[in-house]
């Protein structure tokens, strides 16, 4: 019924990148979520306002001095801090009850996103690339700002796994997740452990905000489609895996990219939405997910 | 304080229970002479309380947490639009096709999701994902679904010489079936099956030992669910004379979702009166401050969960 149109070998190496970078910032969201709910147990509904802060942030600053780097550091800086606000004075309340812990953090989401539909209206803003040139790569001219965000999503991806496999924190983050109470006897802060956890998740929330400001348009609700796509990433990866966040984020970047050239992106969206249906009913730990926080 | 608040409890669980019921229905049924201009909010409001109370049923007394309640809701509203714009076909004729559809596809969704017993959490992220296939699914089949544009517009049919296109008409029919439907689901909760499914709430496992099959009772709660949410928005389409994806959308979703922590999961009366109030209060509000609207209501939300979890009934009946 489709004819799947020629594409040229440039043409395939332009939509690779292109899903590359897509994959990264889903990569950056999923593996905030995959974190919080791998440790905490939270489904954090309010993630994705944190991305649409982050974004939101990073047009202020810009519309303020003009310079996107300062942009991008300080809304990831006070995104970063709300998120360190929010858990101390709110969710932390409220770990125990999953349900009510849905329900608190989609009404935090929920004022979030209508606060910024107060300020902004609900027209989307776009940001101008801050590395407008392109560079050669592979033989085809590509955008240096896209490969830019393939650089810092491998860098989050390596630095986060090191931290959770080479260091004393990431061993106190596995202990707290597979027996929290165990780990609280042999001298792990778990409360300190969980506000570290949940504060950079929202870190990586607001940077995938910022980074991907100049890439898309924001508007109010940007958070909503990003999570609703990280949610099944992370249970298609496996709750609580980090590899498999970014496994299975790099694939769904690809999907989407060269998706369309068969199928209308919606039909590709519906597709990867049915998958992580499958999924939850078979499979609900994914292809990498152990019932604790994973490399 | 407390004081106070002990005494509003004991005034409106105690003597002037019957008198507040019964201004309650008065005041009902005197909208249109009171309030003409409106009606067709009134209309809107009593569909959004069944529609609360039909979500209540899966949330408050099955314990499923769903967020596709638009789903069956907007395919309420699109049949209903289906049969009489795109098949010339009758209006009545929508509202038993709506509900048979509702009830075939939440079987088709719900059924190895509560035999497979996925958790809460797996619950919410499964229906997450269905709601989002179903609303971009309206988006795209336009053929079926007639796109962002949706399918409109009629009015409904002349009922025994009355037309119901009309406003009055419109809401003392809406108020006929949103009490009968609303009374049936009340009889139901008080009745045998109401106490099995509390039961299950409290401990399954004994539930099952008993002998019950706890599967079951919890997938009749969730069909009931979706066929009342069906009918809700097949009468809401009959309102507004236009299927749209707003039916479906998880703005909506989200709107219910608040209706119940407001009210109290788990009570029928209190998701539906504060559906009710809070469409009132959206009205007014919105002639106030338009663009603000939905913050002030997330942060009643907000209060609420972490205040108030049981509501504004759990507040009038205390700690029982």
């Amino acid at each position: 019924m489709y004819e799947i149109p020629l594409i040229t070998a440039d043409n395939f190496i332009t939509y690779a990148l292109n899903g590359l970078s897509r994959g990264m910032i889903i990569f950056l969201v999923a593996s905030g979520l995959s974190l919080i709910f791998g440790l905490i147990g939270l489904i954090n509904f309010a993630h994705g306002s944190m991305l649409a802060l982050g974004g939101y942030g990073t047009y202020i600053v810009i519309q303020a001095t003009g310079n996107f780097w300062l942009g991008l550091i300080v809304s990831v800086v006070l995104v970063t801090l709300l998120g360190f606000a929010l858990e101390r004075k709110l969710l932390y309340w409220i770990y125990d009850e999953p349900l009510l812990g849905f329900l608190g953090t989609f009404g935090i989401g929920l004022v979030i996103e209508e606060a910024i539909a107060v300020y902004f209206g609900s027209r989307s803003y776009t940001v101008s690339s801050p590395l407008p040139e392109s560079v050669q790569v592979l033989g085809v001219s590509y955008p240096s700002y896209r490969l830019f965000v393939i650089l810092v999503g491998a860098l989050v991806a390596l630095g986060i796994g090191a931290l959770l496999t080479k260091t004393r924190l990431g061993l106190e983050i596995h202990a707290t997740a597979n027996r929290q109470s165990t780990a609280e006897i042999l001298g792990v802060d778990t409360a300190r452990i969980y506000t570290i956890t949940f504060v950079l998740g929202t870190g990586l929330a607001a940077l995938a905000g910022a980074l991907t400001a100049p890439i898309t348009s924001m508007y109010p609700t940007i958070g909503l489609d990003y999570i609703t796509m990280a949610f099944l990433v992370i249970i298609v990866g496996g709750m609580g895996s980090f590899k498999g966040s970014l496994v299975v984020s790099l694939i769904v970047g690809q999907i989407i990219a060269f998706g369309w050239l068969v199928l209308a992106p919606t039909y590709v969206r519906i597709l990867i939405f049915a998958a992580a249906m499958v999924f939850i009913l078979y499979k609900p730990r994914g292809f990498f997910g152990k019932p604790e926080v994973h490399e | 304080m407390s004081d106070t608040i002990a005494d509003i409890r004991g005034f409106a669980r105690g003597t002037a229970r019957r008198p507040l019921l019964a201004l309650g229905v008065l005041l009902v049924l005197a909208v249109p002479f009171l309030f003409p201009s409106q009606s067709d909010l009134a209309t809107e409001a009593l569909i959004f309380g069944l529609f609360a109370i039909s979500v209540d049923i899966a949330l408050g007394y099955a314990g499923l947490l769903t967020l596709a309640p638009a789903a069956f809701f907007g395919l309420g509203s699109y049949t209903v639009a289906k049969i009489v714009v795109d098949y010339d076909m009758s209006f009545w004729l929508g509202f038993p096709v709506a509900i048979v559809l509702a009830l075939l596809l939440a079987f088709a969704v719900g059924y190895i999701p509560i035999k497979r017993r996925i958790g809460h959490v797996y619950f919410v992220l499964f229906t997450l994902a269905f709601g989002a296939i179903v609303y971009d699914f309206t988006f795209v089949t336009t053929s079926l679904t007639g796109g962002s544009d949706g399918l409109g517009f009629f009015s409904p049919p002349d009922l025994f010489g009355i037309d119901l296109g009309a406003q009055t008409p419109y809401y003392y029919f809406t108020l006929l079936l949103v009490a009968v439907v609303g009374f049936g689901t009340y009889v139901l909760i008080k009745s045998d099956y109401g106490d099995v499914l509390h039961a299950t709430r409290q401990n399954e496992l004994r539930m099952r030992y008993l002998g019950y099959d706890t599967n079951r009772e919890l997938m009749i709660a969730w069909l009931i669910s979706a066929g009342i949410s069906a009918f809700a928005g097949a009468m809401y389409v009959g309102s507004v004379g236009i299927a749209s994806p707003s039916d479906v959308s998880f703005a909506l979703t989200g709107d219910v979702i608040i209706w119940i922590i407001v009210g109290g999961t788990g009570t029928l009366l209190g998701p539906f009166a504060a559906a009710i109030g809070l469409v009132f209060t959206q009205e007014i509000l919105q002639s106030v401050w338009l663009e603000g609207y939905r913050m002030l209501l997330g942060i009643l939300f907000v209060v609420f969960v972490f205040v108030l979890p049981d509501g504004l009934m759990g507040l009038i009946r205390g700690d029982e």
